[in-house]
Parts: structure tokens; sequence; C-alpha cells
């Protein structure tokens, strides 16, 4: 057991830290838009080798999360956590990306499908690799801080790669680690943000954050992150379906606390375009839903832990 | 950054799992009955912690000068994860472990090291914490328990409350005030039996016999047993609170305690066919596993010796989400086993439930952890 990272970690980060500080700025389109992906960070990151170290023999997934968690701390999104965690487990080297995780129906607006060139779909006890054509989707207005897209047509499924039903549960796991990494850290940022904003801002005299309630409110938050991002990564390193249901489950739960805390002492410049906050917690909700939600999560924790 | 075992600490706790095989007395559910504060686990105690001295596994991450195997921290939390979920059979010794024993190796003259620490290394000798007065808990700089040098003696007056083990105590580590400065405090080392000492037990919701009063009537205390510097109390206490604070690994208890609520709804059939009660031990078991990992950091910190920090809060914190709900699963799902005679015997449930209801308030109180963690870690502004 070893929380500090090792050279070889400490070097990965290192080398992402220039790209991701390039890209620290989230443009004024990317404010306005409810589509916005940096492709630029995308480039820069496939170029500089990131979204490929899941195939890197001495990177193992707890690299890629660690990689994934890094790029989390950004108000831009990239689709980097499907193609470092998930993918890699279910579709052969080599595979087109940004990979999208097709969740609930079809014909649902879809997280990142408007620039994805596969999607992953369980249908019928069967994991399905379909292709995605870019004039088959338009995008869909959403709440959520990640740009979603819809198919025009449903795709034809018997052109689909059938991937195995061997491999559900192996997307099932990933996935859930993939969400919590990203989870953990929306969450860990909404925070600090919270907690940066509340040290400035003055009413009644003093510092909004010397005020107990949001004090404790924030140490609560803070600590619910800290949990959320060590299991995220346990579960990446153990490859331990149970820490992945687990992980899932303790960044889901905590969402919506996290969510409202960090709102909520914002107050209105926490809604407004000026402010990043809602890049995070708008992720966090995006991400709240997935894979089960916190009851269906909660619930193959159980399953999978008290099988015996 | 990693989250595994290494071999050694893998044969350490399969050691420490057979020595409890072995050396657990067949009666042990009948005597942990009676709850960790009883004169009877306390006696079992003494024989089980001195076999695990006897094995050298009640110290082994204590440094070899102190008497210790100059084993690793995570020995220690080895050691804790084991004994809890089985009732803590090292009785109240388990303080001596985890916060005396360190505050006593770092604070203590060479000549009262060579004093009290064999006792602790032979697992013999039980101490009681005598901080909190009725009107200094959390504010425990507010303590008015005096302290008078006269001579080559302090005299004691004053009153301690809620002191865990206090009739079992043979030691006491006692904080004074010592002068007219909030953090003039000064610790003496007292003897349970010196003249002046009355100690009156008090029922409570957790277990029987486990809190006291113990009422200081001019009690008087050699100079020789002041713990560190007179006045200069409150840095060996701040250091043995960081200590205490994730000294009980709850989240074993807690984790332990779920598998058997499990198995004893399965047992009844009440468990495989409902996603409702499933969701809710999902739940509990995520809340026991960030616990752990939040209060493994602390340990890795302090196996690279780095100095000690508020993560302690943030673990403490997290250990009250994980007994609240835990204790919310049992009193929803199964509230029969909190009755005074569980069903089928199943005395681990109750005790898990009743030994770890205050864990939100001993040790500091959830609120001051907060405090701790939003002031000094996440850097907020103290309060007007
Ligand atoms: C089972 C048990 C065993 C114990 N064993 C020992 C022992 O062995 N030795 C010993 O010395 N003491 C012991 N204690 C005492 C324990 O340390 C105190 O109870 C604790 O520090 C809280 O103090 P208090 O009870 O006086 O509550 P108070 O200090 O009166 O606080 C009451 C409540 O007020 C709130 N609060 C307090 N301060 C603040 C604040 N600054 N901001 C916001 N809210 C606040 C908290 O919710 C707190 O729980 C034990 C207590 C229990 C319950």
């Amino acid at each position: 057991m070893n929380f500090a990272l090792s050279s070889d970690q400490q070097a990965l980060l290192d080398g992402l830290a220039p790209i991701l500080a390039r890209h620290q700025e989230m443009p004024r389109e990317g404010r306005l838009s409810r589509h916005y992906y940096d492709h630029g960070l995308d480039q820069a990151l496939a170029d500089g080798g990131f979204l490929d170290i899941a195939s890197v023999e001495e990177f193992s997934p707890l690299e890629a999360a660690l990689v994934v968690d890094a790029i989390g701390t950004l108000p831009s999104v990239v689709e980097a956590a499907t193609t470092l965690l998930v993918a890699p487990k279910v579709l052969p080297s080599g595979f087109p990306r940004p990979v999208t995780l097709i969740s609930g129906p079809l014909h649902f607006p879809q997280r990142y499908l408007p620039v994805a060139k596969i999607a992953l779909y369980q249908f019928e006890g069967d994991l399905l690799a379909i292709e995605v054509d870019p004039d088959n989707v338009e995008l869909a207005d959403s709440i959520f801080a990640y740009p979603y897209g819809r198919f025009r047509q449903l795709p034809d499924l018997d052109k689909a790669t059938r991937l195995g039903p061997d491999k559900i549960p192996i997307l099932q796991q990933w996935w859930r680690v993939a969400l919590a990494v990203e989870a953990g850290r929306a969450m860990e940022q909404a925070v600090n943000f919270t907690v940066d904003y509340v040290r400035e801002r003055h009413l009644f005299g003093r510092a909004l954050g010397s005020f107990q309630t949001v004090q404790h409110r924030l140490a609560e938050g803070h600590q619910y992150a800290r949990g959320a991002r060590y299991l995220a990564l346990r579960a990446a390193w153990s490859s331990d379906p149970v820490d992945a249901a687990t992980a899932a489950t303790y960044a889901q739960i905590h969402i919506d606390q996290t969510r409202f805390d960090t709102h909520q002492f914002n107050g209105g410049m926490g809604i407004s375009n000026e402010h990043l906050l809602h890049f995070w917690t708008y992720r966090m909700r995006a991400l709240e839903s997935e894979m089960g939600g916190p009851g269906g999560n909660a619930v193959a924790v159980s399953r999978l832990a008290f099988a015996a | 950054m990693e989250f595994g075992w290494p071999e050694a600490q893998r044969k350490y706790r399969e050691r420490v799992r057979s020595i409890i095989d072995r050396d657990l007395p067949e009666d042990w559910p009948e005597i942990h009955r009676h709850g960790l504060a009883s004169p009877e686990q306390a006696k079992a105690g003494r024989v089980f912690a001195g076999k695990l001295a006897k094995e050298g596994l009640l110290v082994q991450h204590w440094p070899k000068e102190f008497g210790g195997g100059d084993g690793e921290p995570w020995e220690h939390f080895i050691l804790g994860e084991e004994m809890w979920p089985r009732g803590e059979p090292r009785g109240p010794q388990y303080m001596n472990v985890n916060w005396l024993g360190p505050a006593l190796m770092k604070y203590a003259s060479a000549e009262q090291r060579e004093r009290f620490l064999p006792p602790i290394i032979a697992g013999d000798v039980i101490w009681c914490q005598l901080f909190s007065e009725p009107s200094a808990g959390s504010d425990l700089a507010a303590m008015q328990t005096k302290s008078v040098r006269v001579g080559e003696e302090y005299v004691v007056n004053g009153m301690k409350v809620w002191t865990s083990y206090a009739r079992l105590a043979e030691w006491g580590f006692l904080l004074t005030r010592s002068g007219p400065a909030r953090r003039d405090i000064t610790i003496l080392l007292v003897d349970m039996k010196s003249p002046g000492i009355t100690i009156r037990p008090f029922p409570g919701i957790v277990e029987d016999g486990h809190l006291h009063e113990v009422y200081f009537d001019n009690v008087r205390v050699h100079v020789e047993n002041r713990l560190f510097e007179e006045n200069r109390g409150w840095e060996p206490v701040t250091y043995a609170l960081n200590y205490e604070r994730v000294g009980v690994q709850r989240y074993q208890i807690i984790h332990d305690a779920m598998h058997q609520a499990v198995k004893e709804l399965k047992r009844r059939g009440t468990f495989d066919n409902d996603p409702l009660v499933q969701r809710d031990a999902g739940i509990v078991l995520a809340k026991c596993e960030a616990s752990r990992l939040i209060s493994y950091e602390v340990v890795d910190q302090r196996a690279r010796n780095l100095p000690p920090s508020e993560d302690a809060s943030v673990a403490r914190m997290s250990a009250k989400e994980c007994i609240m709900a835990f204790n919310d699963f049992v009193s929803t799902w199964m509230p029969e086993v909190l009755s005074e005679e569980p069903i089928g015997g199943d005395w681990q449930l109750s005790w898990a439930h009743s030994f770890t209801i205050a864990s939100a308030i001993a040790a500091g109180a959830y609120e001051i952890q907060c405090d701790i963690v939003a002031t000094r870690q996440l850097g907020l502004p103290r309060g007007a």
C-alpha cells in the first residue's frame, strides 16, 4: 500500500501537466455552448501518446486512471475515460476513438455521441460495437456538461460487431471504474472551486468561508471526493468487480449533496456562465445515473460482495 | 501508488489470525457479552494481550529501542483490523498501543519510559484517559482540574467525566490546569489507587461499565510522574489525539458486522430477492471501504515518517459515515438483533451497534473534526 506516486507515475503525470496547463482556460465559445468538446486537447493528448497508454506494457489500468483523473481537473471535456479504461478491455487493440457508451435506450441522447467513432451497446445479452456514422448523429441540447447527441435513425444492429456475452460483465466493471474516476475528480474540483470562492467572498463583514455551516459542508464534500477518488483508483488497480461497483456507488451516492452544497455556496454566481462551477457539477449529474445509478450500483455491490 | 499488501504483511495478518484462533478462550463469546469495559473482558484481555506480547505481536510496530519489533505502522493497523471484529480481545489495552505508547515514546523521559513502557509491552497494564470534564469536552482547554506544585509533588483537585475503563485502570493519563493561560496544561501520569481518587461508574446507552466520573481530592502526584514540561502538556495531547482518531479500525468492525448481518438475513431468506435491502447493504459496504482507504492514507503517511496531519480528522469523519449507515441498516432491517438477548445469540451485531453509537462524540466530536479539516486543511478562515 502506497499512496505516493511511483517515479514512473510521477513522470507520466509530469509529461501530461504542460498539455493540461495549456488547456486550463476554457475558451469563451466553450462557456456558452452546450456541446463543447475540446478537440485541441484531444489532439494534444493523442499526439503525446496519452490516449494509448492502455496498450503500453509498463502501464496498468491504475496509470490510465491517473491520467483520466488528471484530465478531469480541466473544465473542458475530452473522451479519455472510455478510451483508456473501458474500450481496451472489450475492443481489439487499435480501435478507433472517441468511444461512447450507450446508456439507456439507443434512441436516447448519449454522452459524446457527436464526436464518437464507436458506440458500445449492451443488447440482448451481447455487447455490440456500432460504428458511428457522423451524418446519422444530431446534437442534443442537454444540461449536462458533456456534448450529447442522438441517432437520427437507429443504426442497423446487424452491421454491428458482436463482441460476445462474456464482454458484458467486463464492460460493466470498467464502465463503473471510469465513471467513478471522472466523478471523484469532478467532486473534488467542485469543492476546491467553492473553497476558493468562499474564501474571497465577504458577507456580513466576514468571509463567507468563515461560517461554520459552510465550513462543515465543504469539509464533508472534501471527504466524499477523497473517498471517491481513492476507491476509483483502487478499483483500477485491483481489477476487482466488487471494488468497481463500490467505487461507482460511493461516488454516485455523494454526488447529490456535493452538487447541492457547492452550488449553494456560490449563490447566483454559480448559475452564471461567468463561473466554471457548473462544468463540474453537471458532469457529476451526468455520471450520477450511469450503470444503474446509486441504487443499481449499490445492489451490484451487494450481489458481488455477498455472493457466497 | 498501489493498493496491495506486501507478502510480509499478508503473512503477519495470517499469523495474527492464527494466534487469535489458537488463544482466544473457548468461552470468549460469553466473556465478550459482558462488554469491553467489563472486569471479565479486562481479565481475559490481560491473558490474551500477554500471549500476543510473547509472540511479539502486541507492539511489533514500535521501534526496537522502545521494545517493539521495528515493524511498520501497517502492522499496528492489521492487528487492530483483526482484533476489533472479534470483540477486541486485548480489552482496554488497545489504547496503550494506539495513542498512549506513542505519546510516551515521544514525550516521556528515559526514566519514565523504563518504568511505564515494559508493562505495556508485556500486555499487562490498563490505562485510562483523564481528559474530559463536565465543562470541557470539545473545548478541552477549558478544563478546570487543577494541579499545584508543592515541593516535589503536584496536588490535584477536580473532576473528570466520561472516563472509559476508569475502574479497571491502574494508571491514568491526566490533564490538569497548572497556570493562568488557557493552554497552561500539565500532564500527570497518575496511579489510580492514589489516596484521594474516587471513581463512580454511571450507566449509559453504550455498554455497561464504560462510563465513569473520577474525582480528585488533594491527590498527590510526584513530579517524576509529570509527562513533558510543566504547562506544555498541550503538545503531547494534540499528538496523542491525532493517534487516537484513527486508533480504532471502525470500518473493519462495521465491515465484518455487515457480513454477519447479511449472513443472518440470508439465513432468514430475506436478502437474496430483495433489492431494497441489497441496496442498503451495498451502501454500507461502500462507505466502509471509503473510510478504510482514507484511514490507510494516514497510516501510509506514518509509514513514510511524514508529520501528523489533518487527514486523521478526515478519517474520523469517514468512520462516522459508515457507522451511521450500518446502524441505520440494522435498525431498519433487523431491529430485533438490538434487543438485549439477540436472536440467535448474535452478540456481535448488537455490540457493534452499542460500541459505535458514540463514535461521532468520543475522541473528539464530529463537528470538531469538520472544523479542523475546514480551517487547517481547506484553509478556510476561522469564524468570528
Ligand atoms: C462513550 C464515550 C467514551 C468516552 N471516553 C472518554 C475517556 O475515556 N476519556 C475522556 O477524557 N473522555 C472520554 N469521553 C468524552 C468525550 O471526549 C467527549 O464526550 C467529547 O469530547 C465531547 O465533549 P462533551 O461530551 O462535553 O460535549 P460538548 O463539548 O458539550 O459538545 C456537545 C456537542 O456540541 C457540538 N459541538 C461542540 N463543539 C462544537 C463546535 N466548536 N462547533 C460545532 N459544534 C460543536 C458537537 O455536536 C458535540 O457533540 C468519552 C465520551 C463517550 C461518549
